[in-house]
């Protein structure tokens, strides 16, 4: 066995993993706030990218500008599909709200398909695809800086959960009632959920959009992110990015060994079979919280 | 009635003749009023089911959570109507509510459930020096202040839910059923701490309770309510020596009467 190829395998696996991450964050921020997997992350994804591409390549704006701009707009998308979706649904039995966020994923899927059409746009962020040589690996160059942005948005989301604001949206993942009680706005809480899993949703999206070309086929990175955020544990961000490395090296190293077994198609198999294992063995994921339980 | 209108001027809170319905089926409360003078600690007693939790939520305006409204009568709070204000404004007017079950946030630390009740105009300051003057009032809680909230004892969630009302600076504070489950010694601490908080800094309290005994202690006045319905209302001297109550609540009647039954089921669930 060649040790540098596969180095090489587990690195490139580990920050593709990452970039899986970016949309689990997503999901967990909308989870935490609601106890709801957000079925429309991916769809969520996909828009942001396809408002980047609005913003620079339709209206002209230098990247620098349209992806802060697109945040924005993200952003206030996403406080405004609380209030026009999700506000009703308050109290009502959580498959409700789970097949409203597929409602909302379809519903983006058909809304970019009516206004942008099916064919894939390149998002030219002008990275160079010449892999960087590290030593004797090859590295990719726009999975590193996506593994950069994933890394950051998690370590500041690790300072936000410190702050009064942070301390409250966990208030509120913990006890609706009691937040209430005590005035906290659950609904304004879970409205800054949505907003804060759109803002991630742009720099998933622009990334993704960079490595495979913006059509609606971004909205299936659902799939990939759900399962390493069930891996990493559904509420928990440190989850989701460990869960996120250690499928993203599983699956690469993985596959150079199974697909001259199977014939292809082994990386969709090795992220099933760890949903599967991952929901029978270890239901709480990883760094799941288990709930707390006394006499 | 100028009779009423002298007992509402002295209320922080006057509830008139309130009727609440959830699902817009259930007639929960049949017309309750009750007062409370400003800076007084006055009880609502009554059986389970009685309609005691339903009464606070509809001060407290979280009736909304569970599908619950206000279908007659009025609330005024400091004169001011506050029938049709959202909960979470309420909060802001002084009006906390304790609800039942010690809610604390599981997942937080006891230091984290008192800055997550901090209004967000709240300086960081201010909130430091509120922080200190509840572990002034709970020491378990300063011992354990950054340990997770979900493993305190039943007491130390009972403190922590109160400390954490405190933190909105109330002017009214409510509690509903705060012994409930919890051993008699750590009762009375309890109590002694709420009546401590009502001495010092003036904040009213409202208090449910099935254990009429120890409310009676601590409180000027007490409702009894039955069925949805205000059946009894005088000084906690008067009911104490009511033979009705004494019999139903104080446990000093003898007999299989449904009250008691229900009570000693009751208890027993507590306990196992
Ligand atoms: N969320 C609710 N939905 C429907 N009925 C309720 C609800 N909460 C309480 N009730 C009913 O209202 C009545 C009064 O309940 P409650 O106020 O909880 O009594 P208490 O606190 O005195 O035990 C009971 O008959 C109870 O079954
Ligand atoms: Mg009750």
């Amino acid at each position: 066995m060649d040790w540098i190829f596969l180095t090489e395998l587990a690195i490139n696996g580990a920050l593709t993993g990452l970039l899986y991450s970016l949309v689990a964050i997503g999901l967990v921020l909308i989870y935490k706030a609601s106890s709801v997997p957000n079925l429309a992350q991916g769809g969520l994804t996909m828009l942001g990218a396809y408002v980047v591409l609005a913003l620079s390549r339709d209206a002209g704006m230098p990247l620098w500008l349209a992806i802060p701009l697109a945040a924005v707009i993200m952003f206030g998308m996403g406080f405004g599909i609380e209030r026009v979706a999700l506000r009703r649904l308050a109290g009502r039995p959580v498959v409700m709200i789970l097949m409203m966020t597929l409602g909302i994923d379809i519903f983006l899927i058909g809304t970019t398909l009516a206004i942008w059409g099916g064919t894939s746009s390149s998002m030219n962020l002008g990275i160079s695809y010449e892999p960087l040589l590290m030593g004797d690996i090859f590295i990719s160059r726009i999975h590193l800086v996506g593994a950069g942005v994933a890394l950051s948005l998690f370590a500041a989301f690790m300072l936000f959960f410190r702050t009064r604001t942070g301390i409250k949206l966990r208030a509120i993942a913990d006890d609706y009632m009691a937040s209430w009680s005590v005035g906290i706005s659950v609904e304004r809480g879970v409205g800054l959920s949505w907003a804060l899993a759109s803002l991630v949703a742009v720099g998933a999206g622009v990334i993704w959009g960079e490595i495979q070309g913006v059509d609606q086929s971004l909205s299936i990175l659902l799939l990939k992110g759900l399962t390493v955020a069930v891996l990493g544990g559904l509420d928990s961000i440190l989850g989701a990015v460990i869960a996120g490395v250690i499928i993203g090296i599983i699956e690469n190293v993985g596959a150079e060994f199974l697909d001259q077994f199977v014939g292809g198609g082994s990386r969709e198999l090795i992220v099933a079979a760890v949903l599967i294992l991952t929901v029978m063995i270890r239901p709480h994921g990883l760094f799941g919280r288990h709930d707390i339980e006394r006499v | 009635m100028p009779m009423q209108e002298k007992v509402e001027a002295q209320s922080i809170l006057s509830m008139n003749s309130v009727e609440v319905l959830y699902d817009n089926v259930m007639l929960a409360i049949k017309g309750v009023s009750v007062q409370v003078p400003k800076g007084k600690m006055i009880a609502l007693l009554g059986s389970n089911g009685a309609g005691k939790s339903t009464t606070l939520k509809a001060i407290s305006g979280l009736l909304k959570a569970e599908r619950g409204r206000i279908s007659r009568g009025e609330i005024k709070f400091n004169g001011t109507d506050i029938t049709e204000v959202l909960a979470q404004k309420r909060v802001g007017m002084g009006i906390c509510h304790v609800v039942e079950g010690r809610h604390v946030f599981e997942h937080l630390t006891p230091d984290e459930n008192l800055t997550a009740a901090a209004p967000l105009g709240m300086s960081r300051s201010v909130l430091n020096v509120e922080k200190e003057k509840i572990y002034n009032y709970f020491p378990r809680l300063a011992e354990r202040r950054n340990s997770q909230s979900g493993y305190l004892s039943g007491g130390e969630q009972q403190m922590l839910a109160i400390g954490r009302a405190l933190v909105t600076q109330p002017s009214l504070l409510m509690l509903d059923e705060p012994s409930l489950g919890l051993a008699p010694f750590l009762v009375s601490e309890i109590f002694d701490i709420l009546q401590k908080i009502n001495q010092e800094e003036g904040v009213s309290v409202l208090l449910v309770e099935q254990n009429a005994l120890a409310a009676l202690e601590i409180v000027s006045e007490g409702y009894l309510i039955e069925n949805g319905r205000v059946v009894m209302h005088g000084t906690a001297e008067e009911l104490k020596s009511n033979s009705d109550i004494q019999e139903f609540y104080l446990g000093g009647g003898e007999g299989t009467d449904f009250h008691n039954v229900k009570h000693y089921s009751r208890r027993k669930r507590w306990l196992s």
